[in-house]
Order: structure tokens, then sequence, then C-alpha cells
């Protein structure tokens, strides 16, 4: 399939100075220690890190040898690179690539053919166990896995190989993370998720159709601080950005608490900002950081520009139903639940009956007090 | 009739309310009240934590109005709470606790630990746990008048005393006036000056006041000891003088609880709003300030800093006035740390300096005030209190330090241009 014995560039590309400390790359660059420490001080808070943490940050981050990076890009649309390039938010994204050594990228490396899988195949060696890898799409499995291939060769041939000798998977978005839109039915390339075929690397999945891009450089910036990967749910995900629900954060959610709901997309309710619920807004079940962290600089999330939440960091979203049916409630569960409530409602009341009734005997029982009561 | 546990746990029952309900069980028992709370600063004890304080009051709430608390009762699991319980409680529910709301004020969950503080002294007192002091203190109020036994007579020497001084007649009961001036028994016994510097100010001011013969102690014992009978029989005498009077402003002291007394319970206690307006002496000179009532010359020179009461700033609001006041005639203000909202109490409100076997402890706590004040490098502390202003000269004289206190219209009166 390949030559990759093939003479060509045998010298390349890598007599630049992958070993320079971030540190010194920022100082080439012109980025003053001030801009550094902000930086630092936002991706603490994003990762809701105590705020001591952005100076041990800043003296981790300076002294750390960048990391190399090496991103496969599988089965994808490339809308997770798109959205980490197309950041406004402070240089967030140009920093993630002075922090680390990114020896391969199919978008942005300017390298093609031999040349660029020697690079890969560079880094491979001289980091053996300590690069860091990248991952966007879906591996598709079905047929041998022919529907995507990379140089003649399998996503999937390709993930084992660079897996083997990687500190760690990152799977950006969600096709990455857990199967996302290749996988939706009827799947017909049989495309799974990175932990679905590697079992032995620690994996940090950052779902999203695309994630948002300060979590990926949260997430490069734990890693090279601590030296390890942040804390994560169950679904491989980094709490800090993936605890909440849009739903818990949203700011529509005084409406929703009120039931006032948007009926349809331009009646009043709509007008007035009201909850999108029964347009079939997810934001209940979603776990994203969209509602605090923002898109496109601060400017605003999807439900903020007046549409409902998708669950683009879910599992399965495409396949969970129609984007503008409301969420549905299971039905038998609910049951108990409404018999439960109106019982729990029933003893609330009686409790409180009865509590008024001993408040009230304790005042109607009250002599008034003089100062011969004090004394015993 | 005398003070018995069952009275006692009737009228907890009777205080615990709605507040009270969502304080105790919205406590996350995080502990930061301990850190807010001078009594815990200055001994590194853990029974001094604020909410600690409150665990009989807890108890009952628990044993009474919650399903579990009432069936771990009922099952014998929970003891009631119990005479000898809250004898042990007296000195955490009275001589550690100012109630001057610093831990009401860190409570991340919002919990008014004083507030609760206020209605367990309820119990304590009916059910005979209150300090000799403050019994003394109560009965004194009631049945003399004054909690330092002050009468009328008294009042009326240091009347003569200003006119000597001053020429200024002071008005006693004259109707129609506009303010009716308060005073604490401290200051009619150990602050003379507040009443001659209130007769100047009010003559360059042109403002019509006068005392009242009935109402002229301002302080309010029943709010300090815990029993809202008396402290109600206390405000409707000044409720009463004021009407008689048909003054338009009672004019609180420089006194704090009794500011939080008239002001802040005293409608509740009567049962109906004033029909008159209740202002911190402050307050009212702030007002003459900004109408341009109040002409000042010259300054202090020495460095001047500014006690904050807790009654005053904290549960009251009051913090810029006394500043506006002091830039008049200070050339040199500086600020304590923590000062405001935040600022450390005295050690001895909330009638804690009126228990005698609380003093070891109230000196170890003012250790607190001493670091604030020798910080500042001031010359002179001013105050707006007179209990503070006791309490501070007490503790100055415990750790021998010689730093003058003085009140802020006496400050402030000193400066008066004379003669307009």
């Amino acid at each position: 399939m390949n030559d990759h014995d093939a003479p060509i560039h045998e010298k390349n590309s890598h007599e630049f100075p992958i070993h320079e400390t971030l540190g010194d790359s920022l100082a080439q660059q012109g980025i003053s220690r001030r801009a550094f420490l902000k930086f630092c001080t936002a991706m603490a808070s994003l990762m809701a890190l105590p705020p001591g943490t952005a100076t041990a940050i800043a003296e981790a981050l300076v002294k750390a040898k960048r990391p190399s990076v090496i991103w496969l890009s599988f089965q994808e649309c490339t809308g997770c690179t798109e959205s980490l390039t197309r950041s406004y938010s402070p240089t967030l994204e140009n920093m993630i690539f002075n922090m680390i050594s990114l020896d391969y990228h199919h978008t942005l490396q300017a390298a093609s053919g031999y040349g660029a899988e020697k690079s890969r195949e560079d880094a491979m060696k001289n980091f053996f166990g300590k690069y860091l890898l990248v991952v966007d799409g879906s591996i598709p499995m079905n047929n041998g896995g022919v529907y995507s291939t990379i140089a003649g060769r399998t996503n999937l041939d390709l993930l084992h190989e660079v897996a083997k000798g990687a500190a760690a998977i990152i799977a950006v978005g969600t096709c990455a993370s857990f199967g996302g839109i290749p996988n939706a039915k009827p799947n017909p390339t049989g495309a799974v998720a990175v932990s679905d075929i590697i079992k032995d690397k620690p994996i940090i999945n950052i779902s999203g159709c695309p994630p948002i891009p300060a979590v990926i450089t949260g997430v490069l910036a734990h890693y090279l601080t601590f030296g390890g990967l942040p804390e994560l749910d169950d679904l491989g995900r980094p709490k800090s950005f993936y605890g909440e629900t849009i739903h818990d954060r949203c700011y529509r959610r005084p409406f929703y608490d009120q039931g006032k709901f948007a009926k349809t997309f331009d009646d009043e309710g709509a007008r007035n900002g009201w909850c999108l619920f029964e347009l079939g807004c997810k934001g209940p079940v979603t776990h994203n950081a969209c509602a605090t962290t923002k898109w496109n600089g601060g400017t605003s999330f999807p439900i903020e520009s007046g549409h409902g939440c998708l669950g683009c960091s879910e599992p399965h979203f495409w396949d969970a139903g129609s984007f503008y049916s409301a969420l549905s409630m299971p039905a038998s569960p609910l049951k108990y639940v409404a018999g439960a409530a109106v019982a729990g409602a029933a003893a609330g009341v009686a409790v409180s009956i009865g509590n008024r009734i001993k408040k009230g005997t304790a005042k109607s029982a009250h002599q008034k007090a003089t100062i011969e009561d004090l004394e015993k | 009739m005398t003070a018995s546990l069952d009275k006692g746990i009737s009228v907890l029952k009777e205080m615990i309310d709605a507040p009270i309900a969502s304080y105790f069980s919205s406590c996350v028992h995080c502990g930061l009240c301990a850190e807010a709370c001078l009594f815990y600063t200055e001994t590194g004890d853990p029974k001094y934590t604020p909410i600690h304080k409150l665990e009989p009051l807890r108890r009952v709430y628990k044993q009474e109005y919650t399903l579990l608390g009432r069936i771990g009762k009922m099952l014998g699991l929970s003891k009631p709470v119990s005479d000898a319980e809250l004898e042990e409680w007296k000195p955490l529910v009275y001589d550690s606790c100012t109630m001057c709301g610093r831990c009401s004020l860190v409570c991340p969950v919002g919990n008014d630990i004083v507030y609760m503080v206020r209605k367990l002294r309820e119990g304590m007192a009916i059910s005979g746990h209150a300090p000799e002091g403050l019994i003394g203190a109560s009965t004194r109020a009631v049945e003399i008048g004054s909690p330092m036994g002050v009468k009328l007579p008294a009042v009326q020497a240091q009347m003569r005393h200003v006119k000597a001084d001053t020429g200024i007649d002071i008005p006693l009961d004259a109707v129609g006036a506009e303010y009716m001036v308060l005073m604490s028994s401290m200051e009619i016994i150990n602050f003379p000056e507040y009443l001659g510097a209130i007769a100047k100010i009010m003559k360059q001011a042109g403002k019509s006041w006068t005392l009242c013969s009935e109402a002229f102690e301002a302080t309010n014992s029943g709010i300090q000891i815990g029993v809202s009978d008396i402290a109600k029989v206390l405000v409707q005498r000044i409720v009463d003088g004021a009407e008689r009077l048909k003054v338009k402003t009672v004019i609180s002291p420089e006194c704090g609880h009794a500011y939080t007394a008239l002001r802040w319970e005293g409608p509740n206690l009567v049962g109906q709003p004033y029909p008159f307006e209740v202002l911190h002496i402050l307050e009212v000179l702030d007002g003459f300030r900004t109408q341009g009532l109040l002409k000042t010359q010259g300054f202090e020179e020495a460095r001047l800093t500014f006690h904050d009461p807790c009654q005053l700033v904290r549960r009251g609001g009051v913090f810029d006035q006394p500043r506006n006041l002091l830039k008049m005639v200070a050339k040199d203000f500086v600020e304590m740390d923590d000062t405001g909202k935040m600022n450390w109490c005295c050690g001895g409100g909330g009638g804690v300096s009126a228990i005698e076997e609380a003093v070891p402890l109230r000196l170890e706590a003012f250790k607190v005030k001493k670091t604030q004040l020798e910080k500042t490098g001031a010359k002179t502390l001013v105050t707006a209190c007179a209990n503070c202003r006791i309490v501070i000269e007490e503790g100055m004289e415990h750790y021998k330090m010689s730093i003058p206190v003085v009140g802020v219209t006496e400050t402030l009166a000193k400066h008066l241009v004379e003669g307009e």
C-alpha cells in the first residue's frame, strides 16, 4: 500500500527545535508574560480550579516541554478543526499551537504525501510513549474498514499503530467520542468511537458537534500542568466542562421553572425569550458548557439565538428523535412519581398543619413575661 | 410565677418560625461562621462557633417540627432539651455572643444566625437561664426606668450642667418640637458631653428639640436578655412619650442596640407602625450637613480612626454618615482593617458588657480590636456607641494602652463655629 522507504525528504523539516520549552516558544512569538498569565487565569477558571492554580499553571507551562501531538482525522467533516481555528477569545487557540508541537494534522500541515507521513512516523519514533494522540472522526469497521483510508491505509489500522506509543488519546468531537453522525442509523460503515477500539490507553472525550474550542485548550493546559488528565465523567468527558447540563445553566431556566414556554418559533413566547423545551430543546439532557462558555468569543449560544439545544455532545444525539419534538417523559415511572409526589405533598401538608397547630398552641399558651419570671 | 423549663421550651416552640426552619435546614456545616466570630478567633475554642451556640434551639426545632426528629423523640432516640443543657449553653448564648452579626454576614447560605440567637435567648430567659447581670439590668429598666438605675433627677442635673457650661436651656417636655432626643444611661452618667454637644448643634442648626421626662432612656434590656414582653414595655414608653409630645422624629443616641431595638424591632414589638420617624443621631447630623446647617472650623490634628458599632453599620446600614461627618473636622482620618460592615465588635455588645462573669472572656476577645487599633497608629478613637466606648476603654486599660475614645457628636460640636 505504502512505500515509506522512499528516500524523499530524508532529513526534512524536523530540524526545527521541537524540544524547546513553551516559555521559549512564547517569548519567540512576542507573547507578553501578562497575556500569558491572563490565559492561565482563564484556563484555571474554565476548569473550575482554585484561583491560586493560575500561577501553578503558568509556572508549569513555561517550563513544560512542548509535547508532540499527532492529530488523526478519520470519518469526519473537519468541523472540529474549523471550530478550533475559529476562536475570537484571547488567542486561546493560537496558544494551543504554541503549547504543543503539532507534528501531524491533515488540514493544517504544509507537507503532503510521503513527507507528511514521514513527519508522523518520526514523531512516533522520537517521542514513543510520550506523544499525545488527538483523533477527530469515527472509525468505520464494516468490510475491514475500507470506507475511510489515508495514504491507502484504513483508519482502523492507523489508529492501532499510532495509539500504541501514545501517552493519552484525546477524542475530539462527538464522532471520535461516541461515533457521532457516521454512527447514526443505519450506520452503513459500521462507525464506532475511539474508545470502542482502544482499551489500553487513557482516553478523554471532548464531545460536541463541534466541541467548544476552549475545552480542548483547557484539557491540554491541564495535561501540561499536572501531567495527567482531568477528572472525567462516566462518558469519559472532563467534569469541569461537562459536569452540568445546558438546562442547569441556561439563562432561560427561570421561564422553565415558571412554566412559560414558546409554542412556535414566532409566537409571543418566543419573542419574549421563554423556554424552548416544547420546541424540542434537549438542554435538560445535554451535558456541555455552551450556556456558560458560549460561542464565537462569548457572543451567544444556540438557545440565546432562539433555537433549542440539539444535544450534540451526547451519544446518539442524531437518533434521539426529531430536534423539534419535546423531550418525552417515560410513562409508567411517571405515574409512580406522580403518586409518590401526591403522597409526599399530602404528608407535607399534614406535617405543616401539625406544626402550625403546635406553634399556635405554644403561642396561645404564652403568658406575658415580666421581670419576676426571670428568676428561677 | 417563676421561670421553668416547660415555659422556656414552649416559648422556643412559639419562636421557631419559617426563617428559622429554613436556616436550620439549609446550614451546610461549613464552619465559616467560626472565623467570623471574635470569641472563636481569639480563643481558638470551637465551642464558640456561632451556629453551635444555637444547638438547643436546633434540637427543639428538630424534635418538634421535623418528621424524623419527632420519630426519634418518640422512640427515645433523642433526649429532650434539659435544664442542665440550657445551663451549659448559657455562656455560649449570652457571655460569648455580642449579637454583632458578623457571622450572619459571612454565612454562605444566608442564615441570619443573630436572628436565631435573639430567639433562643427568649427561651433561655423564660426558663431561668439568663445571666444575673442582665436580669438586674432588665429589672432596673422596668422598675426604675433605666438599666443603670438612672432617674429623671440625674438627667435634670445634667441639664443644669449643660446650661452652666454653654448657656443653653435644654427643653424638657416641649410639645410640638421637631426632634425628641433620647440618651443611654451611659451617656447620662459617664459621657455628659453628649447632651451638651446636642444642645450646641441643635442651636446652630436652628432646630426645635426636646427631652421627655417619661422617656429619656433609649436602651432596651429586653432586647438583650431576650424577653420580647419586657422589650415591648420599654419601647412603648418611648412611643407614648413621642406621641404625647407630638414630635416628628425620635433620635436614637450614640448607642448601638438602642437603635436596633427602637428602629428595627420596635414597630414589630408594639404591633403597629410608629406615627413618627426614628433616626440615629449620626443620620440626623449627616442630614444637617447635607442641608448646610453645620458650620465647623479648625481640624483635629491627631490621627483619628473610627470604630463602627455593629448594630449601626452591620444591622443598621449607617456607614457613610460618620465618615462624612469626621472628614469635616479630621485632618488625618484612617480606616481600620476590616472596617465598615466587616468591622470587629468591641466585645461587649448584646448585653455582654453587663455580664460580670463574662469579663475575662470579653477581655480575651478584645485582642482583635487591640490589633486593629494598633495597626492604624491612631491617636484618638472615635465611635458612636457609649457601650462600645466604655468596653473599649476597659479593654485598653487592661492592655495598658492609652488612646482616648470619644463620640462623633461631641467631636463635631467641638469644632462648631460659635455664635452663629
